[in-house]
């Protein structure tokens, strides 16, 4: 028998039925499937990897343009304040450091164990805080509003960590966001003050 | 959805519907009810492939169902070079290959534990058990068939395929080679290697090669 002629065994694969049908109805869950918009110009393969690209890469694309947006924004204030702001806004920092200078000085680093500031800090908050009132009288209804909204917010926060921190006192992560709390809410104080009182300053000039 | 007298018209007697070339440029166009009437179609031929290829009835419906919407899905890139069955079998061969490869990258061994309803016969591994399908044809030849199935299951997973491929479904040697992504050499050796296992069990000389 040559190669080509079919043998025994050619000839008893060949008769072997192709198709097999299936017990069930495979469809359902096909049609489920492709009702799902997958673009058509892809194979499975590059589709799944497609699909989750284009998931990452319109997230990485929303976050690039967000950071982008905050770079433009922060560059084109830097470049309006340095232009015509420069001599109001180095007033306002020497003024806003003169301000903090003292409740800097009596603001630990950190807690050491302990979740309450001491009586010297309670002082100078107290200080900071006078001023801060008088500050806002001379500010604008919604600037004003805005400023406490702010500070009220900060002072929420203060007041939720402590309670926290009365808890887990030995959390440092606790204590680092309180700290960080505390110093915001003097930073914005002094900083309003210091405007202020650089406004006045300028104003006098 | 397809009708039955839109598939039966599609068949009219051949393995291939007469209007495959419409039903294909209208799946591709996202006319899913198109794409049903080629699934009607061509989903036993598929599935036969993949349960010979698996031996397993529950791995080999997976595959064809991520055959066809894996088909559904790349349609675009189906350009009618080849025929729309030659396509959908590459891409079922693709899937079955893939399966196997996840399986041994879980170490999952073939012969786990299953329910004896999900296995196909083999010669290997339950053996014993009946064909989960009936074979059309005369009666008389349904233990011959059944033995060849045996036979054919028992083989080792390279000759099987190569041999399903080749010797069942009709592919030469280069498309085997290529859908199984093996060099036709290697292609040429499981098949003679399958050949010989299959000679051997089904009891048939040698020399009717």
């Amino acid at each position: 028998m040559t190669e080509h002629e079919p043998d025994q065994l050619d000839a008893r694969l060949a008769r072997l039925d192709r198709n097999i049908e299936p017990v069930r109805d495979l469809w359902p869950a096909i049609a489920a499937a492709i009702a799902e918009p997958v673009p058509h110009t892809r194979d499975a393969g590059s589709t799944r990897w497609f699909s989750s690209s284009r998931f990452h890469s319109g997230r990485s694309w929303a976050i690039a343009a967000s950071l982008l947006l905050m770079i433009a924004s922060s560059a084109v204030t830097y470049v309006v304040t340095q232009r015509s702001m420069q001599a109001e806004v180095i007033r306002a920092r020497q003024a806003v450091a003169q301000q903090l200078q003292p409740v800097l000085a009596v603001m630990p680093a950190n807690f050491g164990g302990q979740m309450q500031m001491d009586a010297e800090y309670s002082r100078a908050h107290a200080v900071l805080d006078a001023q801060f009132a008088v500050a806002l009288q001379s500010l604008p209804v919604p600037e004003r509003a805005r400023l406490e909204r702010s500070v009220g917010d900060l002072r929420r926060a203060a007041r939720e960590l402590s309670a926290m921190l009365a808890e887990h006192p030995s959390d440092p992560l606790l204590q680092e966001l309180l700290l960080s709390t505390y110093q915001n809410e003097l930073g914005l104080l002094a900083r309003v003050n210091g405007l202020q009182s650089a406004t006045s300053l300028g104003a006098d000039l | 959805m397809c009708s039955s007298a839109v598939l039966e018209q599609s068949l009219s007697g051949s393995d291939v519907p007469a209007n495959e070339g419409m039903l294909v440029a209208a799946a591709r166009s996202g006319d899913a009810a198109a794409f049903e009437c080629l699934y009607r179609a061509y989903c036993s031929r598929v599935l036969g492939l993949c349960l010979r290829m698996t031996r397993r009835r529950d791995i080999a419906e997976d595959c064809v169902q991520q055959t066809f919407i894996r088909a559904w899905r790349s349609l675009a890139a189906f350009e009618g070079r080849s025929a729309f069955s030659t396509w959908l079998h590459r891409i079922a061969v693709n899937e079955v290959l893939m399966h196997q490869r996840n399986r041994e990258n879980r170490s999952e061994l073939d012969h786990s534990p299953n329910p004896r309803s999900e296995r196909f016969s083999s010669g290997e591994a339950g053996a014993d058990e009946p064909l989960q399908y009936q074979p059309a044809g005369k009666e008389r030849d349904a233990g011959e068939v059944m033995d060849l199935e045996r036979a054919l299951a028992s083989l080792p997973e390279g000759s099987r395929h190569v041999v399903i491929l080749q010797a069942v479904y009709g592919y030469s040697h280069e498309e085997v080679a290529d859908m199984l992504g093996i060099a036709v050499g290697t292609c040429k050796a499981q098949l003679h290697r399958g050949r010989k296992l299959l000679r051997k069990r089904l009891g048939l000389s040698e020399l009717d090669t």
